[in-house]
């Protein structure tokens, strides 16, 4: 017999013994169904009041709601394009995505974490069927099927608890690390004002600089990139202006304080050798 | 001698057939009224039970989504400059306006993951294999429309966290090949993530993507109902199962008497 007549035959006796042996939805599945969506219910109802109830404060105080209870604030600040000191952290569901990008290097392979890998998962997912011909549903004859799903359920509860557990650098600490900078990278002091902003706008949310930082997005070490890039402080502010995706556009900055950015960036090309 | 069926009396006729005269109206002019009973009254396999709940359960959650923004809509201000205190309001002035947010936000991350789990039983079950292989594909889509529907709500409130997500979603998207400007545009609808941006948003998330995760919901159904359900696949019962054939002249089944139950039709 050809597979796909083994298949049809399988499907008529499904039909057949669904038929001869099944039971009817109403009443047996649907209390089945009816019970678990009370359940889903309660649960969302149950979230929602403990998200709201154990926020600190009260409502009409300044500032509140900004605080997290349990499980999160109810909003944070409210948005504000000129601040980039904030550090961008989607919604939790995301955060597998999220910590993928940590993992590739701008530029060479970042693309790869943004779009490659999202993309062939999604082709892998909604190929399934077809890379999976076989007939055989039980779980002990598919080792292949079931090693994949651990192990895609194992990579992504990993990639989830790192992207939640990921501790950004504060600005306020990063900025206390402007001395350390001067003097091990011997800055100028015209590089220092630059510095502190450098610190204070968010750069190191994604960027490492002598060790502190992160590498969000692919972003690449900044230490030596006054070596590396040869446009001078020009080069730099038209680069901030304008960045290459998937890097933020620092055009909301004033004119003057990325000018400063690019001084430090200019000036900073490695450490001094002791 | 065998008592008679009772007779209905033709008063008691008359009544029935005025009180069901709507669903006969209805059913005359649509067959609505048989494709419930069918859907209803439909059979499943006898070894269905609680892990094939997670489907319904998905849909009560993306129901869940779509009453509880309906109301938010009502109160919520699309623009840069009022959405953020909108969602104030909403949160801390207006009557159970927490608790339809406080469901409209944790309801996603409830949908979201019962449709892993949904996901994760159709898959232990092999129940994407034929012929429910177009039916694998549509949840698939659901998936990313799901998914879709989280990035785009992100941003409505306005608030630093959404809006720098958004930002590096828009820039994590403009990195694809070809495309990326294209999509970074259709997104943003701007040089920058602004007002523009915002309507976008809010069309794409109240009306695009629910749209079209209405749509798919009725096609997955569809099929599902078309199909039928899978039993699981280590079931002793399961539907449409193996069986071991007949070996030749074996006795006199079928001939003179039933044979294996089944074997006789």
């Amino acid at each position: 017999m050809r597979p796909i007549d083994e298949r049809r035959a399988q499907q008529k006796r499904y039909k057949e013994d669904v038929e001869r042996e099944g039971k009817p939805f109403y009443p047996f599945a649907m209390f089945h169904d009816t019970v678990m969506s009370l359940i889903v219910v309660a649960v969302i109802i149950g979230l929602s009041v403990i998200w709201k109830v154990t926020v600190p404060g009260d409502a009409g105080e300044e500032g509140y709601g900004t605080e997290p209870g349990w499980i999160g604030p109810l909003y944070s600040e409210p948005a504000d394009p000129g601040t980039t000191s904030f550090t961008p952290r989607p919604d939790w569901y995301f955060y597998f995505l999220f910590y993928l990008l940590r993992i590739f290097k701008w530029p060479e392979s970042v693309i790869l974490g943004t779009v490659g890998i999202p993309t062939i998962l999604l082709v892998i997912l909604i190929m399934l069927p077809f890379l999976d011909l076989r007939r055989e549903r039980r779980l002990s004859r598919r080792p292949v099927a079931i090693t994949a799903l651990i192990v895609t359920a194992i990579s992504m509860g990993v990639l989830t608890y790192k992207g939640a557990t990921a501790k950004e650098a504060l600005a306020s600490e990063v900025v206390a690390e402007v001395p350390k900078w001067v003097a091990e990278q011997g800055l100028p002091p015209e590089a220092e004002p630059g510095a502190r902003l450098f610190a204070g706008v968010g750069c190191v949310a994604c960027h490492t600089y002598l060790g502190t930082g992160s590498s969000s997005l692919g972003a690449p070490d900044l230490t030596e990139v006054g070596a590396r890039r040869q446009g001078g402080v020009d080069g730099f502010v038209a680069f901030l202006k304008n960045p290459p995706a998937p890097m933020i556009q620092f055009a909301n900055l004033p004119d003057d304080d990325l000018r400063k950015i690019a001084i430090f960036l200019d000036a900073s090309k490695g450490p001094k050798d002791e | 001698m065998p008592p008679l069926p009772r007779q209905k009396s033709t008063r008691r006729k008359q009544i029935e057939t005025m009180a069901l005269y709507p669903l006969a109206w209805l059913e005359e002019r649509s067959g609505l009224v048989g494709a419930v009973k069918y859907f209803l009254f439909r059979k499943v396999p006898r070894d269905v039970g609680w892990p094939q709940t997670l489907g319904s359960a998905t849909l009560t959650a993306f129901l869940v989504q779509a009453v509880t923004g309906v109301i938010l809509a009502m109160y919520y201000k699309p623009h840069p400059d009022t959405a953020y205190e909108s969602i104030q309001k909403i949160t801390n002035e207006v009557t159970l306006g927490w608790l339809v947010r406080g469901m409209h936000r944790w309801g996603a991350s409830v949908m979201i993951i019962l449709l892993f789990f949904h996901m994760a039983r159709v898959f232990l079950y092999g129940a994407y294999k034929y012929p429910r292989e177009l039916n694998w594909i549509v949840g698939v889509l659901l998936l990313a429309l799901t998914l879709f529907e989280g990035l785009t709500g992100y941003l409505l409130p306005w608030d630093e966290t959404g809006y720098w997500a958004t930002v590096v979603a828009i820039n994590i998207n403009g990195t694809a090949p070809i495309l990326g400007p294209f999509i970074v545009n259709v997104l943003q609808g701007g040089a920058e993530i602004g007002e523009d941006t915002l309507s976008r948003f809010y069309s794409l998330h109240m009306l695009v993507a629910p749209g079209g995760i209405f749509a798919l919901i009725g096609l997955h159904l569809y099929l599902v109902i078309r199909l039928g359900v899978s039993s699981p696949p280590w079931s002793d019962e399961a539907a449409g199962r193996e069986r071991e054939p007949e070996p030749p002249g074996s006795g006199r089944s079928g001939l003179t008497q039933p044979g294996p139950r089944g074997a006789a039709k």
